[in-house]
């Protein structure tokens, strides 16, 4: 990691928070889809980045959006399961270290299917903590499933046009 | 001893997972046990500073609506008022307030935070304990219900909105007073369920549920909501309903916080009772 990376970091994890709390939080399409695009931040940190350190800067990710929004520990939980599946779920898509280019996992270094697969995989379990932390109940495990892939699927959507506009192609 | 540092060095990874998602899940599932800690009322300030500027911005946009509101309140409030009355009877001054006593006070207070696109939906609102809010307070707008108290800090005050899942309130059927519980399964903010409806009541649609001043937190008649659909199960007890909600969660702007004047009263009688 360079100080540039850490810089850039920082900078986008501030941003990225309150872009959440400022707008995306009071986005909510038919009732039911709301989008979490600040796990963004955890899906670009860079590959080598330290376990403890991934998983501290998730944990405090949340727990700043927990802030805002008064679910104290909510966010917080999802966010530190994400991370703690990432290192697997890179080194289970990736055909080795050796594959990896670039120092971040982006959609233009590493291909538009291992990018799908990743960031799928990560953006799923997050949403899936999330969704059933907040009811903690089995009886609406339909209603709440649903929920869960509309607005998975909207994260999905935002965190696919941030690629396109921060990393175009051939740039 | 050695080999257990190098265990630990080695696996840390998990260690610190299982370390850091135990203590959010804590945190989560104490959140109701925090509300005196450090860290909650960290939360309840910032979220509440914050949301409040945010609101001091929004609130340019919805004037006209608030105007028209408040315009419709005062023209309400000036019909009340001993002046609109056509006096007949001079005795009616006379009367000392021993038989008419002050139960309800009302504290209006405006929202700075809401939603109805959770399972569990919460409201903050910019008075809290200074201005005499306490906790099990209810919530109303208008002559509708809109939840209760679960928490205060100094400035500002925690609802916990009739949209959530440890939401129940006791009603009753208008027409003749058969009382029912309502609550809220999630998804359409504008629907909930009624439930434990006894089988002989003739129910039909748009039959108006009214708050049944059982539970303490509300007074007596206010607005639930009016009967959408029921069903008629054949081998249970009671039968279900669903209700349209004459709130809507989704505009509340001004509410106002119902302060029970003889709650302390109540309680005291219910506490001297000892079960014999």
């Amino acid at each position: 990691m360079t100080s540039r990376t850490v810089f850039f970091n920082i900078l986008r994890f501030f941003f990225l928070v309150f872009f959440q709390v400022l707008i995306l939080s009071h986005i909510n399409l038919g009732g039911y889809i709301n989008p979490y695009f600040y796990i963004y931040f955890i899906l670009l940190l860079p590959f080598d980045i330290p376990g403890w350190l991934l998983l501290v800067a998730s944990f405090f990710l949340g727990l700043s959006i927990d802030i805002f929004t008064n679910t104290i520990g909510l966010n917080a939980a999802a966010c530190v399961m994400m991370a703690f599946f990432r290192p697997f779920v890179i080194s289970a898509i990736s055909s080795g270290p050796e594959s990896l280019i670039g120092d971040t996992p982006t959609l233009r270094n590493q291909g538009v299917k291992w990018f799908l697969y990743y960031s799928i995989i990560l953006v799923l379990v997050h949403h899936a903590s999330f969704f059933y932390l907040e009811i903690f109940r089995i009886k609406e495990f339909a209603a709440t499933f649903v929920r869960m892939l509309l607005s998975s699927a909207f994260t999905m959507v935002l965190v696919l046009i941030s690629e396109y506009l921060l990393y175009p192609r051939g740039k | 001893m050695r080999n257990l540092f190098l265990f630990l060095r080695e696996h840390y990874f998990y260690f610190l997972f299982l370390l850091l998602e135990s203590f959010s899940l804590i945190l989560l599932f104490n959140y109701n046990e925090f509300q005196g800690s450090s860290l909650y009322s960290v939360s309840n300030a910032v979220s509440g500073s914050f949301n409040n500027m945010f609101t001091g911005i929004s609130e340019y946009f919805s004037l006209r609506k608030t105007n028209r509101v408040l315009v419709e309140e005062l023209a309400k409030l000036h019909s009340r008022i001993p002046e609109a009355f056509y006096t007949t009877d001079v005795n009616i001054f006379y009367k000392k307030d021993s038989i008419v006593k002050l139960e309800y006070k009302y504290i209006s207070a405006q929202v700075i935070s809401n939603s109805t696109n959770k399972r569990n939906n919460f409201l903050m609102i910019n008075k809290g304990s200074l201005h005499g809010i306490v906790n099990h307070m209810g919530v109303i707008i208008g002559n509708k219900i809109v939840g209760q108290v679960v928490s205060v800090s100094p400035h500002f005050s925690w609802i916990m909105s009739m949209l959530n899942k440890d939401s129940r309130i006791s009603g009753k059927f208008k027409k003749n007073n058969q009382l029912v519980n309502v609550e809220w399964n999630g998804g359409n903010y504008r629907k909930g369920q009624v439930k434990e409806i006894p089988k002989h009541v003739l129910i039909k649609k748009r039959d108006t549920i009214i708050t049944s001043g059982n539970s303490d937190i509300f007074p007596e008649g206010l607005l639930i909501g009016t009967i959408a659909d029921f069903s008629d199960v054949q081998d249970e007890n009671f039968n279900n309903g669903e209700i349209f909600f004459s709130t809507d969660f989704n505009s509340l702007g001004y509410v106002e916080v119902v302060v029970d004047m003889m709650r302390k009263e109540k309680d005291d009688l219910k506490a001297s009772f000892k079960q014999p």
